[in-house]
């Protein structure tokens, strides 16, 4: 488990699926013998925060402990806003270019180009359409619960929302966007011709792997930590209110 | 297929080895920590996602106040025994627990009834091919030959309303919702080939 006096070179360095994590945060390498807690600080990182979710993201079984209510909702949601424009700016993008590379240089039928190339496209648009949604709905709505919660006479007509909705109903449809990119790599590993350009094909499964487990854990961060956090908020503020 | 998590609560050393060695030969589990007979492991469960727990009949036994309190921790007990189950002296019935391991037991059969749980775990949420009908599965298949809903319908003697009410159950059912999504879901779990497939997905 990483720590917070471990140097952030070592760290990174024994931990190399760790990078794609550093954006989120605004970090990039070249840290020299910066502590992590000395990176995080000159960052304006949350120490905590960080070491929270790099070991979730190391370690599949580890449950993000009590450090969790020291940091606001707000943290979360920035968090997960950078997540998303990771997946929408480098991670998307980045396996879309190599599957379409892959596909030029491969002895795919016309029939099965089509195929792989509406796919992903389809996928694209699901994908998208998942993330606005929370980033339209979920995270403007948890900013304002928290605003709503600080404040000593919240907004009678937040309450009334309140009253109707819950986080858990999210909870419900929340799709797992990961189940599609194992089906593709499931395609192209048993079903499809051999691929000629062997490099090329090995760094699309390996883009395709490194996402889907990077789509599990962001999942076990919205609904482990984000959406327990907020539903005991929802009912704290309607208690109080009703007690009130 | 998620990683299961085990913690063992066995008070010989050599069984516990003997269960670690065993278990790192079944794929698709982790063995998290070990624990003699009488140390206390419920802080750890606290802390950590744990699915099983494998523990052996002496330790069970000592601990069978906590297993009272806690019925949901039985879920997750693997009872390692040694002795005959009537030479017990029982407070909590061991049969209410998850499954049960003999340490005489030979290493097939061991193998066998872990495996089988975890399997049995696997199939609930996260396989849904098993969970689609075979009338879901043939509309699937229809699908990715790029059939329309009424063509669907006429073939399968339906209506168009109740083919569009399959439909909606087998996207809620895998989570996908294009027709190419569900083409190479139909590809992948072998209910059509990619000749069988449509040439130009319908949109």
């Amino acid at each position: 488990m990483i720590t917070r006096e471990w140097p952030m070179y070592r760290v990174v360095l024994e931990n190399l699926q760790l990078l794609p994590l550093l954006p989120r945060f605004n970090l990039k390498p070249g840290f020299g013998e910066l502590s992590v807690d000395e990176v995080c600080r000159s960052h304006g990182v949350n120490t905590d925060f960080f070491l929270e979710i790099a070991n979730a993201y190391l370690d599949e079984l580890y449950m993000p402990g009590e450090g969790l209510s020291l940091f606001s909702l707000g943290t979360m949601v920035n968090y997960i806003s950078a997540t998303h424009s990771y997946y929408k700016d480098i991670a998307l993008p980045s396996v879309e270019l190599k599957l379409h590379r892959l596909m030029e240089h491969s002895r795919l039928t016309e029939k099965e180009i089509n195929l792989l190339t509406t796919f992903f496209n389809d996928y694209k648009k699901d994908f998208m359409i998942h993330l606005s949604q929370e980033e339209e709905g979920i995270l403007p709505y948890v900013l304002e619960l928290e605003k709503q919660a600080a404040m000593e006479k919240p907004d009678p007509e937040f309450i009334l929302k309140l009253q109707k909705y819950s986080i858990r109903e999210f909870e419900q449809e929340h799709d797992r966007l990961e189940t599609s990119l194992k089906h593709l790599s499931e395609l192209i590993i048993k079903y499809l011709p051999p691929f000629d350009d062997l490099q090329l094909c090995h760094q699309v499964l390996n883009d395709l792997s490194a996402l889907m487990k990077d789509l599990v854990d962001h999942a076990d961060v919205e609904d482990k930590v984000l959406i327990p956090r907020v539903a005991e908020l929802e009912r704290s503020l309607l208690n109080s209110v009703s007690s009130g | 297929m998620r990683i299961r998590s085990f913690i063992l609560v066995i008070d010989s050393y050599l069984a516990r080895k003997g269960m670690v060695a065993l278990l790192n030969r079944i794929h698709g589990l982790r063995v998290l920590k070990e624990f003699g007979a009488k140390e206390a492991f419920l802080p750890y469960l606290e802390s950590r996602s744990v699915d099983y727990i494998v523990i052996d009949q002496h330790a069970f036994q000592h601990w069978s106040g906590l297993f009272i309190s806690n019925p949901g921790l039985l879920e997750k007990t693997i009872l390692l025994e040694y002795a005959h189950k009537e030479d017990l002296v029982q407070e909590v019935s061991t049969s209410d627990v998850k499954a049960s391991i003999h340490l005489m037991e030979d290493r097939d059969s061991l193998i066998a009834k872990i495996r089988n749980l975890l399997d049995r775990q696997d199939r609930d949420p996260e396989s849904p091919s098993l969970h689609l009908s075979p009338r879901e599965i043939t509309i699937v298949r229809l699908v990715s030959m790029g059939l329309t809903n009424r063509e669907i319908a006429e073939k399968l003697f339906l209506s168009t309303h109740t083919v569009m009410s399959h439909r909606k159950n087998i996207n809620s059912k895998l989570g996908i919702k294009s027709i190419s999504g569900l083409t190479i879901y139909a590809i992948v779990n072998n209910i059509i080939t990619i000749e069988e497939v449509s040439s130009l997905p319908a949109k």
